[in-house]
This record gives C-alpha cells, sequence and structure tokens, in this order.
C-alpha cells in the first residue's frame, strides 16, 4: 500500500483485478478472520505440488508399489516432497517479494541465454509431460470404454474453460477444486485395505527393494523426478507473483507450499499403496503407461470400486496437470519474450501468454491422436529429459533466494541456504546419474 | 473541497508500488557476478552441453 503519495502511472485492466483480489486479502488480514485469510492465499503452493502428483507420477508410483510392496518407498516419497517443500518456498519466496516471474528474473539478471535456454527447454520438456498427461487421461477414460478423441477434446476443453474466467482468481479456484480429487487415490488405498502393520513398519524405510544398486538408484531417481520438477518452479513463482502476493504474505505461502507437500505426499502414497494391492498378483508386469490394465486390475483383485476410483484419479491428475503445466509454459514464453503474462490481463493484452496456453496443450492432443505415434517411448523420457534442465533450475533459484539486491532482508538465510544446497546437490546428482545411466543402456554400454 | 478518488486509484491502493505493470514492465539490472560464480556458471554450461547430448541421444534412440 505505497501509492497514494505519488502520481499513479497508467494502469490496466491487470493491475485492477489484482487490485481488487489484493482488498480481500487485506480486509481479511485488518479484520482477523485467519480462516479466509488462509483462503484467499492458498493456490500456487498446492497447485504446484498436486500439478507434479500428475498422470505419469500416480502410474509410476503405483508400478513401483505392484513391483516391490510398501517398504523404502513409503517413506521416501514424504522426503523427496519435504525437498520439493524447500524448493518451492525459495520460488514462492522470489515470487512474492520481486513480483516477478523465475524467467524473466534469470533471463535479466543472468543473461539472455541462460534464460532461453531455461524457456526453450522448458517448453520441449513440458511438450512431452503434456503429452504424456493426456496419454494418462486416456488410460483412465479408457476403463469406461471412451477413446483417444474424448481425453483430447477433454484436455483442452478444461484449458479453454479455466482460461474463460479471465481472471487469475477464477483460474485458480477452478484448479484447485478439480485438484481436490487428487484424494481420489487416498480413496483407492483405503478401499484395497492395506495392513496397518505393514504401512508402519515400511516407515522404517525397510524392506529395501530388490535387485541391483543400479535398479534402486534408477527408481530413487524416478522417484525424485516425479516430485521435484522444472516446471513447478517456473510455475509457483510466476503465479505468486500473478496473485499478487507480497513479502506480508510469505507466511501463507509457506503454509500453502507445505500444505500442498503434505497432500501430495498423501495423496502419492495412496496411489503406492493401491498399486500394492497387485504386488501378489503379477503387478509389476503392468508397468508405465502400458499400464492402462491399472484399473482393470485393480477391479480384479480389489473390487470394481477401487478400479472405477483409480481410473478417476488418473483423468483428475492428468487434467490439472495439463492445466498447471500448460500455464507454466504460458508464463515462460511471455516472461522471456517480455510481454503480456497474466491470467487477469485480456485476451487481445496478453494474446501470446493465452495462445502459449491453449497452444501446448493443443498440439500435445494432436500427437496423441496421430496413429502409432510412439507415446510410450515419450512419456517414459520425459523425465529425463527434466534431468538437464533441474540442476540449472536449481542454481539458478538458489542464486535469485540469494540476491541481497533484489530480495533485501528476504534472502535465504544460513541454515537455509545449508539445507538447499544439499537438496540441490542430491537432486542433481540423483538426476545426472539418472540420464547417465539411462545414456548407458542406449549405447548398450551396461545391460538394459 | 477535493475531488474524490476515483475508484480506480482507490482500488490500486491495495497494490504495492512495485506490483503495478508499469513497474515491474522495467526489466531489473543485470546481477554483477564474481569471480567465483562466473567460473561455476561455465561449469554449469559444460554440464548442459554433455547431458543434453546425452539426453538427446537417448530420446532420439528410445523414440525408434
Amino acid at each position: 500500500m505505497a501509492t497514494g503519495e505519488a502520481v499513479l502511472p497508467p494502469l490496466g485492466s491487470e493491475d485492477l483485478a489484482r487490485s481488487q483480489d489484493r482488498s480481500r486479502v487485506v480486509d481479511a488480514r485488518l479484520s482477523g478472520h485467519r480462516l479466509r485469510l488462509f483462503w484467499l492465499l492458498v493456490g500456487p503452493g498446492i497447485l504446484a505440488m498436486l500439478g507434479e502428483n500428475d498422470g505419469p507420477s500416480m502410474i509410476s508410483y503405483a508400478t513401483t508399489g505392484a513391483t516391490y510392496g510398501l517398504g523404502f518407498f513409503v517413506p521416501f516419497v514424504i522426503v523427496t516432497f519435504a525437498m520439493a517443500a524447500v524448493c518451492q518456498e525459495m520460488a514462492m519466496r522470489v515470487g512474492a517479494v520481486t513480483h516477478r516471474g523465475y524467467g524473466e528474473l534469470v533471463l535479466q539478471r543472468y543473461g539472455k541465454a541462460w534464460g532461453w535456454f531455461g524457456a526453450g527447454d522448458l517448453l520441449f520438456t513440458n511438450l512431452v509431460t503434456l503429452i504424456a498427461e493426456f496419454v494418462a487421461i486416456r488410460v483412465g477414460l479408457a476403463y469406461f470404454h471412451l477413446g483417444p478423441k474424448v481425453a483430447a477434446a477433454l484436455g483442452v476443453a478444461l484449458v479453454l474453460f479455466t482460461l474463460s474466467g479471465g481472471r487469475y482468481w477464477r483460474w485458480e479456484r477452478i484448479v484447485l477444486g478439480l485438484a481436490a480429487f487428487n484424494g481420489l487415490f487416498l480413496v483407492a488405498a483405503i478401499l484395497v485395505k492395506p495392513h496397518v502393520g505393514t504401512l508402519v513398519h515400511s516407515l522404517t524405510f525397510t524392506p529395501l527393494p530388490g535387485g541391483s544398486l543400479n535398479t534402486l538408484l534408477l527408481l530413487v531417481a524416478s522417484t525424485i523426478g516425479a516430485t521435484v520438477t522444472p516446471w513447478m518452479i517456473f510455475f509457483q513463482q510466476s503465479a505468486s507473483a500473478d496473485k499478487g502476493m507480497t513479502p506480508a504474505d510469505v507466511r501463507h505461502g509457506r503454509i500453502d507450499t507445505v500444505t500442498g507437500a503434505v497432500l501430495a505426499a498423501v495423496f502419492g502414497i495412496g496411489a503406492l499403496i493401491a498399486g500394492a494391492a497387485l504386488a501378489t498378483h503379477n503387478g509389476g508386469a503392468i508397468n508405465g503407461l502400458a499400464g492402462a490394465g491399472f484399473p482393470a486390475a485393480l477391479r480384479r483383485v480389489a473390487g470394481s470400486a477401487v478400479g472405477t476410483v483409480f481410473a478417476l484419479g488418473l483423468i483428475e491428475a492428468g487434467a490439472v496437470a495439463i492445466l498447471t503445466i500448460s500455464a507454466s509454459t504460458a508464463y515462460a514464453a511471455g516472461e522471456c519474450i517480455g510481454v503480456t503474462h497474466s491470467f487477469n490481463s485480456t485476451w487481445r493484452a496478453a494474446a501470446i501468454f493465452h495462445g502459449a496456453n491453449i497452444g501446448v496443450a493443443l498440439v500435445a492432443a494432436a500427437v496423441v491422436l496421430i496413429p502409432g505415434a510412439p507415446l510410450l517411448s515419450i512419456a517414459l523420457n520425459a523425465n529425463v529429459l527434466a534431468t538437464v534442465l533441474l540442476p540449472v533450475a536449481l542454481v539458478f533459484l538458489l542464486m535469485l533466494a540469494n540476491d541481497r539486491e533484489l530480495m533485501g532482508r528476504w534472502v535465504n538465510r544460513r541454515a537455509r541456504n545449508l539445507v538447499a544446497v544439499a537438496i540441490a546437490a542430491f537432486v542433481t546428482l540423483a538426476g545426472t546419474a539418472y540420464a547417465v545411466d539411462s545414456f548407458l543402456q542406449t549405447i548398450h554400454a551396461i545391460p538394459s | 473541497m477535493t475531488e474524490p478518488p476515483d475508484i480506480d486509484e482507490e482500488l490500486v491502493m491495495f497494490l504495492e508500488r512495485d506490483q503495478l505493470v508499469a513497474d515491474t514492465s522495467v526489466p531489473v539490472s543485470p546481477a554483477v557476478l564474481g569471480r567465483r560464480v562466473r567460473l561455476g556458471l561455465w561449469a554449469l554450461r559444460g554440464f548442459v552441453l554433455v547431458t543434453s547430448a546425452m539426453v538427446i541421444i537417448t530420446f532420439v534412440s528410445d523414440l525408434h
């Protein structure tokens, strides 16, 4: 509230829309309505976390459960989401303090080459991931005897529908409403009636998954890849700025981020538990996105309700990820080109932003409809592609969060830096090991 | 007698000055990087080149 004394610059519809949202936040804060304030300020953190509980991730969790049971991976999923929360908190804080997105800050502070590399790699990785999301929706819809055209139409229609509100607030609330259905995976877990003793025992990180060190490394890397990703960093920082968050909201931004991480971990473990119901029924054979058989296999083993809930969960997971990942692409495009990039802007004022949002979803939907397209290969490689960008994204996020000129007193404290650097190093190491291992298998230097 | 404030101006009071589009449209200045950071970024460039080559080969190979 520092605009009163000076002459105001020309105001646009984006400023007015954002100020209306902020007026509600200020009202709630002044009147001491804590729950209302929480309700108004949650969003970017929960959406980033539940958006990453996407179709391929949930199938990956279920596959892990079906192959290895619960041991090790239940606590490991909790650890990975704790790591994600640390990274995402920095993105939220930088967005709230600077009011600028990740892409534009990297481009302006560290040079066009890094900015465009980040945006270009993000665009490609997001496109590949979006294709995988449409495949996940297709897998879920196939359970109800619906085809790929319905999956493609549903995904694109959702993007158009959420954009039609013309406001960040409306977009965020619609996607949050959809994201609540990520809880279907928890319902599926309850319905398969897991053995509580086994679940509690798994919290001791035992038993370790069988197989070679190489296999364990791949599983660890792919689980991290399902939790900490570049698009989440781009998305949460830009969405926090677009929402109009300020340094005064950082505490609520942290609550939002941790709430998202807890929900995502619980629902992800739900998919793991549901998949583990198939562990003694050759469930490991239903792997990857070829796992179109997951809902049907669950129906056979645990009843039709579980199959139906799991199939609906996959449709939700794919749909929410399409919306959030398309949004992160649009933010990155607008920020790097240097044009208006806000859900609060009109279609005419933010043509590139809205065009990128719809365009990337349309291209992914079109690829899914191409007969004979190597969808499985594309989907399985989405995480490998992200391994190049993730270390770069984390390094620049750390640099931004430590940039005193930008962040002032909101820079990372020493303890937070130690934790963040350790996480970035671990994630980079695991991701790089994953990329190197995949490469060595491709050139047949090691057995696949 | 002063004029009543314009409704738009009254609303915009809820925004911080540096939140206005007119302000966020102005680029921030490039960072002044120390020698160690510049060296680190060159190492990052090397990492990107090597891993990009590996990932592209893996990706293209898996498509076939």
